[in-house]
């Protein structure tokens, strides 16, 4: 699904549907442009041919997990694109794991809208 | 029936039991997804108003509005919807789905059908009255711990966790040592999602009859960091005739010791003491991050358990500059070990 406003490409990756939506819709609503994905390979496929300012990832996907994505963008010659990975996985050892592959920042579910918000325009901000 | 007749009879049963199975999943699949689909199209017309309240964009209350005026089949379906979506978010949106749950009656519903015959019913009434935060519901979901059903006793323990109310955790504690019991890692959960107003249940849990519902509380006034538990998590230590709950205690002190928690620990490492609290007082010295803790572990690294020399090279190495100029450039399978340990942690050294 292609959310086409102004702002910038972030591209969303998550299996769980509502979650895709409400992201999708939240982002949309601020006027950010939304590429909205359900698994793991769409969201590599989409990554190598949209390139997005920003990714937001959920971790636990079928196919390609979103850790697995993380590490392959970090390989990639768009490494330093940020990603921000949405999570229901809450332990310190995975918030960790996250940002050793390389996470620009991590946001557990149950998650607030408005805060996920606040953090994908302060990453956007920083990158610019 | 003779032998031979059994012997054609039992493939053929096989064969149409295997058959009966299949139409059996597949008829389960094909009804799960009418369902699915029904339910799609009912919340359908309400789609985006489940997304504006959920992003929290519905600052005039319009779509809330609409959300309560839904009614018959599509009511229902919208229920069960916002309940799956109050699962994933939290602060203002969750409130306003709860809202709307509360005016469709979900709620009072859910309070009677804590007790319904079904207990499918029971666990999900339990869920509901967690997500939005019914501190009514306190009572009724406290005695649900203690319901015959396990999964409508960890759904009550979760939805505990969820209203997080100080007043329940002496019965949540309870609820593990019963011979219906909560999982611990339920009990756990749910303590901790009480905040600081448990320390008095925990000191009180830590003297209960019961290893299981002293092992919690060791656990949980470790991991809250419940500071007025550490003298008698002390005592414990030595004196508990349960090994599970001395380690659990050896696990705590850990997190919330203090300095002279490391000859308390050091005291349970020596030979005579039973090999699983012995190798966890070493990784907890290691955690304690005390200095004085080097000499303890120095001693241990020739034991001959060799798992618990390693141990005793890995907690060496989390005391830092001192623990690691303690292990020197000793030799011996423990140390090294313990050597390419800290590189791989550290991404200096490739698993390969």
């Amino acid at each position: 699904v292609l959310t086409v406003a102004d702002g910038p490409l972030v591209l969303v990756a998550d299996d769980d549907a509502d979650i895709r939506d409400l992201v999708e819709f939240k982002l949309a609503q601020a006027g950010y442009t939304v590429k909205a994905v359900g698994d793991g390979l769409s969201a590599w496929e989409a990554f190598e041919a949209a390139r997005p300012e920003l990714v937001v990832l959920d971790v636990m996907m079928p196919g390609l997990s979103g850790i697995d994505v993380l590490r392959k963008i970090r390989e990639s010659d768009a490494a330093e694109v940020p990603v921000l990975l949405l999570s229901a996985k809450s332990r310190d050892s995975d918030v960790d794991t996250g940002f050793a592959v390389g996470a620009t920042d991590y946001v557990v579910k149950p998650f607030s809208p408005r805060e996920l918000m606040h953090r994908v325009n302060a990453i956007l901000a920083r990158a610019r | 029936l003779t032998a031979r007749t059994l012997l054609y009879l039992t493939p053929a049963v096989v064969l149409a039991a295997c058959l009966a199975m299949v139409v059996l999943i597949v008829a389960t699949k094909v009804a799960r997804t009418r369902r699915e689909r029904r339910t799609a199209a009912l919340v359908a017309p309400y789609r985006i108003d489940l997304l504006a309240v959920s992003a929290g964009e519905d600052d005039d209350g319009s779509h809330r509005a609409r959300l309560v005026g839904a009614d018959g089949p599509s009511r229902e379906a919208l229920d069960g919807t916002m309940t799956t979506l109050l699962g994933k978010v939290r602060g203002a949106p969750a409130d306003h789905l709860a809202e709307v749950l509360h005016a469709h009656g979900a709620i009072d519903r859910a309070m009677e059908e804590l007790e319904h015959r079904s207990s499918v019913r029971r666990a999900r009434a339990a869920h509901l009255l967690g997500l939005c935060h019914i501190h009514r519901a306190l009572s009724g979901l406290a005695a649900a711990l203690g319901d015959p059903t396990p999964e409508v006793r960890a759904s009550a323990a979760h939805a505990l966790g969820l209203i997080g109310n100080p007043a329940v955790a002496r019965r949540v504690l309870d609820a593990v040592g019963t011979s219906r019991p909560i999982p611990a890692g339920a009990a756990a959960d749910a303590l901790e999602g009480m905040g600081t107003g448990i320390s008095e249940a925990l000191l009180d849990a830590l003297h209960d009859p019961s290893p299981t519902v002293r092992t919690v509380a060791a656990q949980v006034s470790g991991e809250g960091s419940f500071t007025r538990s550490t003298p008698r998590l002390r005592e414990l230590l030595t004196h508990d005739p349960d090994l599970t709950v001395r380690e659990a205690v050896a696990g705590a002190l850990a997190h919330l010791g203090r300095a002279e928690d490391v000859e308390v620990l050091a005291r349970h490492t020596g030979n005579e003491q039973p090999t699983p609290l012995r190798r966890t007082c070493v990784t907890a010295l290691g955690e304690l991050g005390e200095p004085s803790a080097a000499p303890h572990l120095v001693a241990l690294l020739d034991d001959t358990d060799p798992r618990l020399a390693e141990l005793a090279a890995t907690a060496l190495l989390c005391l830092g500059a001192l623990g690691r100029e303690a292990l020197g450039d000793r030799q011996g399978s423990a140390a090294e070990t313990a050597r390419v340990l800290a590189q791989l942690q550290r991404g200096e050294r490739s698993p390969a």
